[in-house]
């Protein structure tokens, strides 16, 4: 099994436990994070979200309009600091304090992809991290790297596939450099939305 | 003696179960036994890689035996012993990992096995962060023709590949309640430990800085041939 995408460029397939970097301009790069999360739905997959700036009302509405809202399938993790219900139009939505509250991310995330094991949707799980920037505005780089490492580790264990936004535009060169060798593979997205696609863990054609 | 072996504390209150759970490790590990809390704070120091802690024990609570046990070897892992599954709140209690009783043979060596190879695991990608850190600064610093012909660079490369190959293998099927514990470690050292001990991490900038020093004007004669103004 394979996480099939048009996204980026035709018939890209990631493989299972692949952890992708997405990096580019910030709001080129969320667009395509949540076109890669909105495709699960062809087949019999699950997303999650962890969001640090885009509210759960905001992140519904842009699944919506990629016609990918279905609320057993998708499930958010809502790190802006923001009050609300634990769901959003019958979807989930764990909060959080602060986006720099890591293990509470974490913990959070392994509830959620218990909860869509137990309902037998455990196994094509696409998570999205949006994003890795504002992360960084929360924690040191050598935290950021260290929970980066473990995440896409166990992404990696569970067959999942892992997509990340980064803007380099926001850090220093050996930022950027450091958390992308995180990655097995990064689209760096220009200004017109082009991605261009390298490292390893997919195929195209 | 027994130098090499981890050391595993064993912390219940019934003789029968600690000695066949002595009995279990003693082929592998040092093993250390205690029946209370007292008992068990007496026992712990640095030595000890692993406590297994019966988390209703009379006297002192698992809890607080536990925040001992942290105060005093920050680099023991503890899985509590329990007689109740108890899902993710262990690791928010600050446990690392969970048995339930009863607990079989070939689950209690498989996790304290998990736990140390936790502990090493941690090692590693402190040293893969160093590592992949210095490649970052190299690779914003040097042209790609510098780095291209620089052996450190070749050599950090080699490092981490070898490192990240290590790391794959160690934990190969991290599980949930796993990924938490461990993601809760490096939060909980971000604030204690800035700087890691270097150790062995060969520190590619290391010749620059003797250039620079020939540069200031030391009057050491080919001390920029390195080695070779001995020949």
């Amino acid at each position: 099994m394979r996480y099939e995408t048009s996204a980026l460029s035709d018939g890209v397939a990631f493989n299972e436990g692949t952890s992708l970097l997405v990096s580019g301009p910030s709001t080129g790069v969320q667009e395509q994070v949540y076109d890669l999360l909105a495709e699960r739905t062809d087949s019999a997959g699950t997303a999650i979200l962890i969001s640090t700036d885009r509210g759960a009302p905001e992140v519904v509405r842009s699944f919506e309009d990629r016609d990918a809202f279905d609320a057993g399938r998708v499930a958010f993790i809502d790190c802006t600091g923001r009050d609300g219900p634990e769901d959003e139009q019958g979807a989930p939505v764990r909060r959080l304090g602060s986006p720099g509250d890591l293990t509470g991310m974490s913990l959070e995330f392994a509830k959620l992809v218990d909860r869509f094991e137990d309902a037998g949707r455990g196994d094509r799980v696409r998570v999205g991290l949006v994003s890795v920037s504002t992360l960084l505005m929360y924690t040191d780089v050598r935290t950021a790297f260290r929970f980066l490492h473990v995440f896409t580790s166990r992404i990696r264990s569970g067959g999942l596939f892992g997509i990340f936004a980064m803007d380099p535009g926001m850090h220093d060169q050996k930022t950027v450099n450091t958390v992308r060798a995180v990655f097995d593979c990064e689209a760096r997205v220009d200004d017109g939305g082009e991605a261009d696609l390298r490292g390893s863990g997919y195929t195209v054609g | 003696m027994g130098s090499e072996e981890p050391t595993v504390l064993v912390v219940e209150d019934e003789p029968p179960l600690i000695e066949i759970y002595a009995r279990w490790l003693e082929a592998d590990h040092e093993v250390r036994t205690a029946q209370n809390g007292d008992e068990a704070l007496e026992q712990v120091d640095e030595e000890v890689d692993v406590a297994l802690l019966d988390r209703l024990m009379p006297g002192m609570s698992g809890d607080e035996v536990l925040a001992e046990i942290r105060d005093r070897a920050p680099g023991c892992r503890v899985a509590m012993v329990t007689a109740v599954e108890p899902d993710f709140d262990i690791i928010e209690m600050g446990f690392d990992d969970y048995l339930t009783k009863p607990v079989e043979k070939e689950t209690l060596l498989e996790t304290v096995e998990r736990l140390l190879t936790r502990s090493d695991y941690a090692g590693l990608e402190q040293e893969l962060y160093a590592l992949v850190s210095k490649r970052s600064a190299l690779q914003s610093a040097k042209s790609t023709r510098e780095i291209a012909e620089s052996d450190e660079y070749a050599e950090l490369e080699a490092r981490i590949e070898e490192l990240e190959a290590e790391l794959d293998a160690a934990l190969p099927d991290m599980e949930s309640g796993e990924f938490v514990a461990m993601v809760r470690d490096i939060e909980t050292n971000a604030d204690e430990e800035p700087t890691m001990p270097e150790g062995d991490v060969p520190d590619p900038f290391e010749d620059e800085a003797d250039d620079a020093g020939d540069e200031d004007g030391e009057n050491e004669t080919g001390g920029s041939t390195a080695g070779g103004g001995d020949r």
